[in-house]
Order: C-alpha cells, then sequence, then structure tokens
C-alpha cells in the first residue's frame, strides 16, 4: 500500500484492529499485530479491555511485542497468572476475543492453518488447527488479519477448515463463533455479502476496487454506492504503536528472506536489554 | 519418599508401544532433556500425545521413536514450521491425529475423571471432526441439538519440566503451566524433571505455584537447564540460535547426523559442554 509516505501500511492495520476491539473481554496478544491491537484499544477506546501478555500467561500487562520474553514481561509486569482453563472457559463464556491471522480465509469465512491439499495426502503440512474451533464455535464475534492480500490468501474455499465459518459450516452450529471482520492490506471486510460471504466494507488509500478483485481467489462482494476510505490512524495511534514496540517486531510479519532474517537477530539479541530499560525487575526473577 | 531418579531410570519406565503425554507448549518448558534421552534410546511405536507441540515432537519424529501423534499444534512459532513434523505429515510415514487445544485438555480431563468422553461443541463446523475420526457426533440427551464427544486420551507416562521439585514429587512452576497438570494427573505414571531440587520447606513457600502435587508424581530428576533450548521462565529464555541450527541440520541427511552426534546422542553434561558450558549459556538465555 502505497502514496502517502509517513503512512505505514502496519499502523493502519493495527489501527483498524484496535478500533474494532470493545467491552469489558480478554484480548488475546499472540502476535505482535494482535498485542499492538489490544494495547492501542485499551489506551485510546476500550478503557476496560483485559489485555494479555504475548503469549497469554498473564492478564492486565501492557504488550511488548519480543521472540522470547512474553512470560518475563508478566513476571517483571506482575500481571495476573492465567491457566489454560482461564483462557478456555473465558472463550466458551464470551469474555474474549482474538485476532486471528489465518494462511487461507475463504468466501464464507472458513480459515486454514492446518495444510495445504488434502489433509490425508497434504502438499504442504502447517500446524494444526490449534484454538481456533473452540473459537468459532462460541465467541459472538471473531476477527481475522491478513498482511499479504493474494489468490492464495483469499480463497473461494479453503483447502481444510481449522476454522468455522458462515454457509454449511453453521448447519450444526448457532451463530456464535460466525466471522465478523477481516483486515488485509488492501481494505477492510465484512461477511454481509450473500449466505453470509464476504464483503468489501472499505478501501486502504490508493487501493482500487479492482485492485481488490484482481488480488482475491473468487469475486468479492461490492455493496453498490460509494466504497468508503478505511479510517486512517491519528497521530496518536501511530505515537502509540511505536512506544510500545520500540524493537518493531511488528515489521517481522511484514518482511521475509536475508532483511527478515538480519532484523530477526537484532531484536532476539537487544531484547533482553530492552525488557529491562523499560520494566524494573520486581517479579518472581527478582526474588 | 524419596522419588528422586536418574534420566535413564525414568526412560526405563516407558513401554514399548506405549502413550506418552508430553507437558510444556511448542518452545516453552518442555522436557528436551528428557525427550533427548528417550529420543536416543531403542523405545518403538510410542504414540505422544502433545497439546501444542514443538521440537519435543519434532526431535522423536527425527530419531524414528513414534508411531502416531495425537496433536492441536505442532511448530516452531516464530522460526516456522516444524521439519520432521512437515515431512512425516506429507509422506504419511506414521499416524496423525489432529485435535486442538481445548479437546486435548478435555480427553485428558475425561481420563482425570474416569469417564469415557467429554461433551463439547468446538469442531463442529470444522474439518478436524471429518479426520480425527475417534471423535463422534452425537445428539445432546437433553435437547436433541449436535454435540460433539471427545474420547478420553489415557497417557501411560507424561514427561514434564518444572522450575523446582522437591525430592516427594511436588513440583513448582512460575511461568505459564501450559497443560502440565493436567498431563501429570492423567498419566497411570508421571516423571518429573526440574532445574533444581529443593527442601519440602523451600519449596512449600511458593503456595500456588506448587502446581504439581506429589501424589500424581512417580519420579523427579534434578536436571538443569533440562528444557533447553526451549525457554523455562524465569530461569531461561527460549534458544532460538540453538533452534535455527536445528531447522538447518534437519534440511539434509548430512546436518541431522552430524546434529544427532552433538547434541542427541549424548547426555545430558557432555550437551551443556557441546554450547561452550553453563556459563556461556548464562549470558545467552537468562533474563
Amino acid at each position: 500500500m502505497p502514496l502517502i509516505p509517513e503512512l505505514n501500511v502496519d499502523e493502519v492495520i493495527i489501527t483498524t484492529m484496535a478500533r474494532q476491539l470493545k467491552g469489558e473481554v480478554l484480548v488475546s496478544s499472540v502476535t505482535a499485530f494482535g498485542s499492538l491491537s489490544a494495547h492501542l484499544a485499551k489506551r485510546l477506546y476500550a478503557p476496560d479491555l483485559a489485555v494479555l501478555s504475548t503469549p497469554e500467561s498473564g492478564m492486565d500487562v501492557t504488550p511488548m511485542p519480543t521472540l522470547t520474553l512474553g512470560q518475563f514481561l508478566t513476571d517483571v509486569q506482575q500481571g495476573i497468572p492465567l491457566t489454560m482453563e482461564d483462557i478456555f472457559d473465558a472463550i466458551f463464556t464470551d469474555h474474549f476475543r482474538i485476532w486471528i491471522n489465518p494462511s487461507q480465509i475463504d468466501q464464507y469465512g472458513n480459515t486454514n492453518i492446518t495444510c495445504i491439499g488434502d489433509w490425508h495426502q497434504p502438499k504442504v503440512a502447517l500446524v494444526g488447527a490449534r484454538g481456533i474451533p473452540e473459537d468459532t464455535s462460541h465467541l459472538s464475534e471473531t476477527f481475522y488479519y491478513v498482511l499479504s492480500h493474494s489468490p492464495r490468501s483469499i480463497v473461494a474455499t479453503v483447502d481444510f477448515r481449522s476454522g468455522a465459518g458462515n454457509g454449511v459450516s453453521r448447519d450444526s452450529l448457532g451463530p456464535h463463533g460466525a466471522p465478523s471482520v477481516l483486515v488485509t492490506d488492501l481494505g477492510v471486510f465484512d461477511f454481509s455479502g450473500p449466505g453470509g460471504s464476504m464483503a468489501l466494507k472499505s478501501l486502504h488509500p490508493g487501493v482500487t476496487i479492482e485492485e481488490v478483485q484482481s488480488r482475491s481467489g473468487f469475486l468479492v462482494h461490492v455493496p453498490t454506492g460509494d466504497m468508503p476510505a478505511t479510517d486512517l490512524p491519528t497521530d496518536e495511534d501511530i505515537r502509540v504503536i511505536r512506544d510500545a514496540d520500540p524493537l518493531e517486531v511488528r515489521k517481522l510479519e511484514l518482511m521475509s528472506g536475508p532483511t527478515a532474517a538480519e532484523k530477526f537477530v537484532n531484536i532476539y539479541e537487544r531484547e533482553r536489554q530492552t525488557l529491562h530499560a523499560t520494566y524494573p525487575r520486581v517479579g518472581k526473577m527478582g526474588r | 519418599m524419596d522419588k528422586r531418579m536418574t534420566i535413564d531410570e525414568v526412560i526405563d519406565r516407558i513401554p514399548n508401544g506405549g502413550t506418552v503425554a508430553i507437558g510444556g507448549s511448542s518452545i516453552s518448558r518442555k522436557p528436551m532433556a528428557l525427550i533427548r534421552a528417550l529420543a536416543r534410546s531403542d523405545k518403538r511405536n510410542l504414540t505422544a500425545i502433545v497439546d501444542v507441540g514443538g521440537p519435543d515432537v519434532d526431535l522423536l519424529l527425527g530419531t524414528g521413536r513414534l508411531a502416531e501423534v495425537i496433536y492441536a499444534f505442532v511448530g516452531f512459532e516464530v522460526l516456522g514450521l516444524a521439519p520432521h513434523f512437515r515431512r512425516a505429515r506429507q509422506t504419511q510415514a506414521i499416524r496423525f491425529q489432529e485435535w486442538t487445544e481445548y479437546t486435548v485438555m478435555a480427553g485428558l480431563d475425561a481420563t482425570i475423571k474416569r469417564i469415557p468422553f467429554m461433551p463439547t461443541h468446538a469442531t463442529l463446523g470444522t474439518d478436524v471432526l471429518a479426520v480425527s475420526r475417534v471423535f463422534r457426533e452425537m445428539r445432546d440427551p437433553f435437547d436433541d441439538k449436535p454435540i460433539v464427544a471427545v474420547p478420553a486420551l489415557k497417557p501411560d507416562v507424561s514427561l514434564i519440566h518444572v522450575n523446582y521439585a522437591d525430592r516427594q514429587g511436588n513440583g513448582v512452576i512460575l511461568g505459564d503451566g501450559h497443560v502440565d497438570v493436567l498431563c501429570a494427573k492423567a498419566a497411570k505414571e508421571t516423571f518429573m524433571s526440574c532445574e533444581r531440587i529443593l527442601s519440602n520447606e523451600e519449596l512449600q513457600r511458593f503456595g500456588r505455584d506448587v502446581q504439581i502435587l506429589r501424589v500424581y508424581s512417580k519420579g523427579v530428576v534434578e536436571v538443569p537447564w533440562g528444557a533447553h533450548p526451549t525457554g523455562c521462565a524465569p530461569d531461561y529464555r527460549t534458544d532460538l540460535r540453538h533452534l535455527e541450527d536445528y531447522l538447518k541440520a534437519a534440511s539434509s541427511e548430512e546436518g541431522w547426523r552430524q546434529y544427532e552426534a552433538e547434541f542427541v546422542s549424548v547426555e545430558q553434561p557432555q550437551y551443556l559442554k557441546n554450547h561452550g558450558g553453563a556459563e556461556e549459556l548464562v549470558s545467552r538465555l537468562r533474563v
């Protein structure tokens, strides 16, 4: 996404994600984008959110994306420790929100992180469904983000349904767990199209409807009338994001190849120092 | 009762063809010293149960110990996919059952509660239900709506790693507990490695952090750096450099043979020496 030089796509996506969060719920911080959107939402839009550490070892923690220090972050901030039962009970009782980053999402919001090709003879075995089936059968809102909108990630039909979308996937499920919102590097989508299919809601700056269609694996539903532009981050949004991610871990999710490898090593070497500079040792580590 | 044992005595208790549940989560607090000993043993046809697996499952696959894996996820998180898991899935080398994070917990919990299955709505509307042939979609006997029966998971042995233990087999977990308590309670026999053995008086000062109760444990082994290369908060972080070397080694037969010779075929003291000794690990991994 080009055009306004000082506008970074990561900050547009994170701000859009943050503005979806509301109420008093646990918010997962599994990825840098997830944790920064939770943090930004709590700071500026939804003060009652209970933000989790990265990964989910503690509640009411100020997230700081790192590669290895999630549990240390909980410790130095004396966050409220959580068990796996706490996490899944919050999912089942709908007191939990998460931004899921699937490998594939289809026109009905089914999601895949399990495999490319047939499950029994996969072309590529990915990681496994993890907790997505629980989210897509219980939460009243489910949120997705994809950083590289392409016919490989935005597909007509997923190769494997790790998570349940709309359509036939709902036959044996109630409405809970149905897909709510998808944010990509091109725009914002919901599932208000025919039969609960994906529909375009807004375009990021400089993106056209034609570009969305040519980079999707199916024809995305476009409502009639003028297509709004995505609301952009304010200066304050951008400041909060940058302050919360001094190591710029969020940039890693947008990189690949040698640049990513170099950034990765750099973050890994610096992250302990950054943690200590930001938080004094007060937890069990201090014993 | 003094339950201290050696690593080899623990491995002797694992039956050929048996089922082994492994605690920890992906690259966090895996009982890797025990797993390495199992990997270099002559044990055969084991079934591994993991909620969130990583280098544990991958190493056991790479050394040919497993006939089946029951998992919700197997991966190296920020470092990407698990190489031997991916290869074994794609070549259908052994049997796999894809479960989900909660259903693995529920299957262990069913065994703890001595009931044959646990009911849940998770996996409805997903392909996990289709490929995990052991799950049964049934009718809720009260309102006749669809529900899934998750069968009890019955580990013969559970292997976990904790921060501290006493010689009676109580265990302290200071970071995220993951599913270790469920593993410990569900298995016929649970064996635990720990960073340090403390006196019972010292251990009791940890209050609620004493998560593993001695009635559930059969043996305890003191193994400093026993989770390495995974992390063990707050004692040390994940060794991403070692895991990167592991991934590189696993990409060729020659590389893998070298890795096995240097890091799998050796006992724990030599393993630490091959990393330049404990002081070197302290400087790279203490937080």
